[in-house]
């Protein structure tokens, strides 16, 4: 067996070998994991057969992420990506009109502008740490921008989701009754206190939105009918923290492995600022080489096999991006950032099929902008430290990275 | 179009998760409706064969197809 699982592995980086062991296995690897296992996919096209297929693998049956939860925690705090259509396409249906790209073109300028500042103050203070002062708060002010909440309450959300992330990590922070928490931490999503927070706010925000609509995101999830049903308190509030942590934590990610890979390979750089129309493929590239989500979670619905493996009913079947996405089946030498790369069909955003990733287009908006704005200031950046990584096995997090201006 | 074949598209509105992958590539052919954010086909909805083909494997919940 080898382990891919142990958040500790990954303070030193993803363990690219073991993953491409585990890919050059015949068949699907067995995994075992605390007191139940799961089988681990890590070829780039099994991702796509498992992610296109939700009848067989469903995202309703356990939840996304590798441990198990007993029934009334998955009820608690179920959301979008932990369930199945028809209750899927309902919720999708809500909000995917929000995230189109012709409906996120409308926050580009706003982007640009917060993206302009907190480069500028990067400038000024010649450098720092990167994830403090550009990639972290960049994305927590667009997604609560769109969402409508104050954005004098960036830091509070950004410290929150923070604390969820810990909840990946088994690194826990928080006493339980942080932030007045009386419930359960089972029942919250990650276990983390922080989410009863989260709740807390997203409750608030959405009850002064019923009494007071506005035309932003907050009011659309409060008021929105669909097939004449609005959300229940409960779908709500799991949607609010859906979206301030889904938006945030993956593109921070994004946006600080990126920049370390420019700092690190200099002549990719150079080369996007000798050939602006590289752009496209570079942002595409940065979330390959960055993969934030590293893995999501299905269930077997009914027996089944995969790459000549049975799988039985009711077993995890988990997909491991950050090993589709190195795949040498499908990338040409992919140990190596090259950002003219034309096979980047990577799968950072899933490997489609219902749940592909609803920010897509936004992430990808956020990324261009800020490289755009970089390049604009001609800033180049030189690495000088090591990243602080977060013991996760789920997001490929960083919590800081130095950088200087060279 | 001499020799260029041209096919049609069609999208599975069951399946559309209203991505909008479509109408970035071909917003003449593809668009999402404002309510719903469901890919409806404008027009006659005829691509050239490659095209149609590339716009079909790029949609990420498989939900385009070609007719004739
Ligand atoms: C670089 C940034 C991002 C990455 C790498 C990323 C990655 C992912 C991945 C891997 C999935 C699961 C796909 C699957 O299960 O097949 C996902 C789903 C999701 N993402 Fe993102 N994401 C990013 C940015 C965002 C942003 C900005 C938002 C803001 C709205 C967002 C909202 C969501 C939601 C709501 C889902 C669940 C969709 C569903 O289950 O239908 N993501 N994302
Ligand atoms: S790309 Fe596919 S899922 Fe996205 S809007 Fe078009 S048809 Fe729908």
């Amino acid at each position: 067996m080898i382990d891919v699982a142990t958040p500790s592995i990954y303070l030193d980086g993803i363990p690219h070998d073991r993953l491409g062991a585990i890919r050059d296995l015949p068949g699907l690897m067995w995994h075992p994991y605390e007191t139940n296992g799961f089988w681990a996919v890590t070829r780039h096209v099994d991702v796509g057969e498992v992610s296109k297929h939700p009848e067989v693998y469903s995202s309703g049956i356990g939840h996304t992420n590798l441990w198990d939860l007993e029934a009334d925690a998955l009820e608690a705090r179920r959301t979008i990506i932990d369930s199945d259509a028809p209750d899927h396409t309902r919720l999708r249906r809500l909000v995917s009109r929000a995230f189109t790209p012709r409906n996120i073109m409308v926050w580009e300028e706003t982007t640009r502008s917060i993206a302009a500042e907190l480069l500028d103050g990067f400038i000024a203070g010649g450098g720092g740490d990167w994830v403090d002062l550009v990639a972290a708060p960049l994305p927590i002010r667009v997604i609560l921008t769109i969402l409508g909440v104050p954005v004098e309450d960036a830091a509070f959300l950004k410290q929150l989701s923070d604390h969820l992330i810990e909840g990946t990590t088994g690194e826990m922070t928080l006493p339980d009754d942080a932030f007045g928490n009386t419930t359960p931490l089972r029942l919250l999503p990650f276990g983390s206190p922080a989410s009863f927070a989260m709740y807390e706010y997203g409750e608030r925000i959405g009850a002064e939105r019923t009494a007071d609509p506005r035309d932003d995101l907050v009011t659309h999830l409060v008021l929105a009918e669909s097939n004449g049903d609005r959300l229940t308190p409960t779908e709500y509030k799991n949607f609010f923290q859906v979206l301030v942590f889904a938006g945030n934590e993956t593109t921070r990610t994004a946006i600080t492995h990126g920049a370390e890979a420019f700092a690190m390979f200099p002549d990719e750089w150079n080369r996007l600022m000798a050939d602006p129309s590289l752009m496209e493929s570079a942002v595409e590239e940065v979330l390959r080489w960055a993969t934030p989500v590293m893995h999501m979670r299905r269930t077997a619905a009914v027996d089944t096999s995969l790459a000549g493996t049975e799988i039985a009913a009711g077993d995890k079947v988990v997909m491991w991006y950050t090993s589709a996405n190195r795949d040498p089946e499908v990338f040409e030498d992919p140990a190596r950032f090259d950002i003219s790369r034309l096979d980047y069909e990577h799968v950072s955003f899933g490997g489609g099929g219902p749940h592909f990733c609803l920010g897509a287009f936004l992430a990808r908006m956020e990324i261009r902008v800020l490289l755009e704005e970089m390049l604009k200031r001609n800033l180049v950046l030189s690495k000088e430290g090591e990243p602080v990584r977060a013991p996760s096995n789920f997001v490929h997090g960083v919590l800081s990275l130095d950088l200087g201006v060279a | 179009m001499n020799g260029v074949e041209m096919v049609r598209v069609v999208v599975d509105a069951e399946k559309c998760i209203g991505i909008g992958q479509c109408e970035l590539l071909e917003p003449e052919i593809f668009r999402l409706d404002d309510e719903t954010a469901i890919s409806v086909v404008v027009g006659d909805g005829l691509l050239p064969c490659d095209r149609a083909s590339l716009i079909a494997d790029k949609c990420p919940s498989a939900s385009i197809s070609i007719g004739r």
